[in-house]
């Protein structure tokens, strides 16, 4: 049994040997450093390296003495001390080696730990700072010596259209949003190797143009030193196919829960959360539920500024989602429905209709003096009442498409296809009445005579057919 | 034995009607349960957790002062995404409250938000109890008295509270 136990303790500290010392070849990383002059080199890094050793590997293929080189990442150009495990690199992430000015004040930490500073300071309006997640060990080793401030991170959430439209298999799973990565370029050349004037202190320093200037040390670029820094996001969770591929849209109300604040959906007190802008708080599947809740009501809201969006949960004024890329975290079918009532409400807003004919829908702006609307599907129908074409007013109706006019022909083959045949245009005619204002057949299913019409929101009485008023109420209320 | 078995089943079906329920529900629940509001009992049906018997008792200096008025809740499916159905199943004189017992409240409507919970549904009930509202009414015949002839329309509210919420 002793003997049992020391094979087992000494099988244990082998692996151990074994799995430490193959640790730091796991950690190489990848990355290309791009000089001002056009030329690259690709290096593989130690994470524990600092940046002066990187400068000295790098001087010989730039031809820049490691003394006179500045590196630039995110707009910071880096102190010699940092390490590289410091600035929270990806694979294939591009760092920016130019001549150094010498003048010129030097930064020392990278734009995510700034970030993280002001993050603290100015938690109302920027974001919230988290511990680094323990699935981030390869990117981040543990460092012994480390202060606990070094092991903070400001996290941002990405729409990532790379990792996002990807089939995932169920198309009724809601999506997660990804961990991205500020990451700042000349707003005139586009190059990375620009070093910020000031820090960003808000997030519209950091989501409009033109906020924030800094010196763009790329040769040929007609700003130079007066230059306009631009920011945009990196998706962190997958590595880049090409230095130019379309940034990740940034998903600001996502934020880790630093403040332990409770979901007030759930009530539970989790680590990632949304945060309206009048602060209430929700968990991201209780977003998710709320999402889905009033997108299958269609009770989204059409803003002329924002788009197809919603306000918190509350309902508080002035809180609507301005960024509409959350919406990206609904299943996709869901969010087919989303673009689906989106573009109808935009088209019904705008004084268009809706084809009625089964399976179409197609958006159409009639001409204003003529009521006849013909659709590219080659349904007829009238603009007023969204029936099939008819001669006369609305009301006493005369269907042409039941053949009562010459004038008009039916292909027999294809009207037999059509789920629009007599049978169910009668028991839609039975069964339904429509919204006085929209025309669309709503049927009562129970519950009292007032209506809410789901696609237009018009409240009308079920038995006089015109707008709800206190003497529909009165009389005839519940029928 | 047989007797035994049943038991265990009954316990099992109960066991799983509350995983399959979610922890908010749950945390609710307990509350009402541990803490409940003063005046105001609800308890899960045996059978249906999202179903409650709910008890109100009638507001001091009102005219329901002394009835007991019971009430059905229900938590629908993506509660509490939407608001829980209530209705009172003792028949009360209240110009918001019809004679099937439903009641004309916005936050069990279009003001209803997550945030809010059965407590405060509860609560904002019974204050409809003290503070009737003639202006936004559900029973128009009773909100009609009530604007033109108070004191008649309180003597109705206090008979039936003797009538139906005091023999039970």
């Amino acid at each position: 049994m002793f003997l049992l136990d020391f094979f087992w303790s000494l099988w244990e500290s082998i692996t151990h040997i074994l799995t430490f010392s193959r640790n730091p070849q796991n950690n190489k990383l990848s990355i290309h450093v791009k000089s001002n002059t056009g030329s690259s080199v690709d290096v593989d890094l130690d994470p524990q390296w600092d940046i002066g050793t990187l400068k000295e590997a790098i001087a010989p293929k730039i031809g820049l003495p490691a003394d006179d080189m500045e590196i630039i990442l995110a707009g910071k150009s880096l102190d010699d001390s940092t390490t590289i495990a410091e600035c929270d690199l990806g694979e294939q992430s591009v760092l920016h080696a130019v001549k150094s000015h010498g003048q010129r004040q030097r930064r020392s930490r990278p734009l995510n730990q700034i970030m993280s500073d002001l993050v603290e300071e100015n938690d109302a309006t920027l974001t919230t700072v988290s511990e680094v997640p323990e699935n981030q060990d390869s990117v981040q080793p543990p460092v012994a010596d480390s202060e606990e401030k070094q092991q903070k991170n400001a996290h941002f959430y990405v729409y990532c259209s790379v990792c996002m439209t990807k089939s995932t298999g169920n198309p009724a799973t809601p999506l997660k949003p990804k961990e991205g990565k500020l990451r700042v370029r000349c707003f005139s050349c586009k190059s990375g190797a620009i070093q910020l004037d000031s820090d960003p202190a808000s997030w519209s320093d950091v989501l409009e143009p033109a906020r924030v200037s800094g010196d763009c040390q790329e040769q040929g670029c007609s700003d130079g030193p007066v230059a306009w820094a631009e920011f945009f996001f990196k998706c962190a969770e997958h590595v880049p196919k090409s230095e130019n591929e379309s940034a990740a849209v940034p998903l600001y109300l996502i934020r880790a829960n630093s403040r332990s604040t409770p979901c007030l959906a759930c009530m539970d007190v989790l680590d990632t959360v949304v945060v309206f802008s009048c602060a209430h708080t929700i968990c991201l599947d209780c977003f998710n539920d709320y999402m889905t809740s009033k997108i299958r009501e269609r009770k989204f809201v059409l803003d002329d500024n924002v788009g197809y969006s919603l306000p918190c949960p509350v309902g508080c004024e002035g809180s609507l989602i301005t960024e509409i890329h959350h919406f990206r975290l609904l299943a996709p079918n869901l969010y087919n429905l989303y673009q689906q009532f989106a573009t109808e409400d935009f088209v019904l807003k705008s004084g268009g209709v809706l084809c009625p004919h089964p399976n179409c829908g197609m958006g159409i702006y009639p001409d204003d003096d003529c009521n006849t609307v013909r659709c590219t599907c080659g349904y007829v129908f009238c603009k007023r009442c969204l029936q099939g074409n008819h001669i006369g007013d609305c009301d006493n109706a005369v269907d042409i498409l039941t053949g009562l006019s010459p004038s008009y022909t039916i292909d027999p083959s294809r009207a037999a296809q059509s789920k629009w045949d007599e049978a169910s245009h009668r028991s839609i005619r039975a069964g339904t009445k429509p919204c006085p204002k929209c025309r669309t057949a709503t049927e009562r299913a129970g519950g009292c005579m007032h209506m809410v019409c789901t696609r237009c929101d018009f409240e009308w009485c079920w038995v006089c057919q015109t707008s709800w008023t206190r003497s529909c109420m009165g009389s005839h209320w519940f029928g | 034995m047989s007797g035994y078995s049943a038991e265990v089943k009954v316990a099992e079906t109960i066991a799983y009607k509350m995983v399959s329920l979610p922890r908010r529900i749950i945390k609710e629940t307990q509350r009402l349960l541990q803490e409940p509001v003063p005046g105001i009992s609800a308890v899960p049906d045996d059978s249906n957790a999202r179903y409650f018997h709910v008890i109100v008792t009638g507001p001091d200096d009102s005219p329901f002062e002394g009835g007991l008025f019971r009430l059905e809740l229900f938590l629908p499916e993506d509660y509490p995404m939407s608001a829980p159905k209530v209705r009172f199943v003792t028949k009360i004189y209240h110009p918001n409250i019809d004679r099937l017992g439903r009641i004309c409240l916005d936050i069990l409507k279009d003001k209803w938000s997550p945030a809010l919970q059965i407590r405060t549904v509860l609560l904002s009930i019974q204050a409809l109890l003290s503070a009737p509202n003639p202006d936004d009414p559900l029973a128009n015949d009773v909100a009609e008295l009530w604007k033109v002839d108070e004191a008649e329309a309180i003597r109705n509210a206090k008979e039936w509270t003797r009538r139906y919420a005091m023999d039970n």
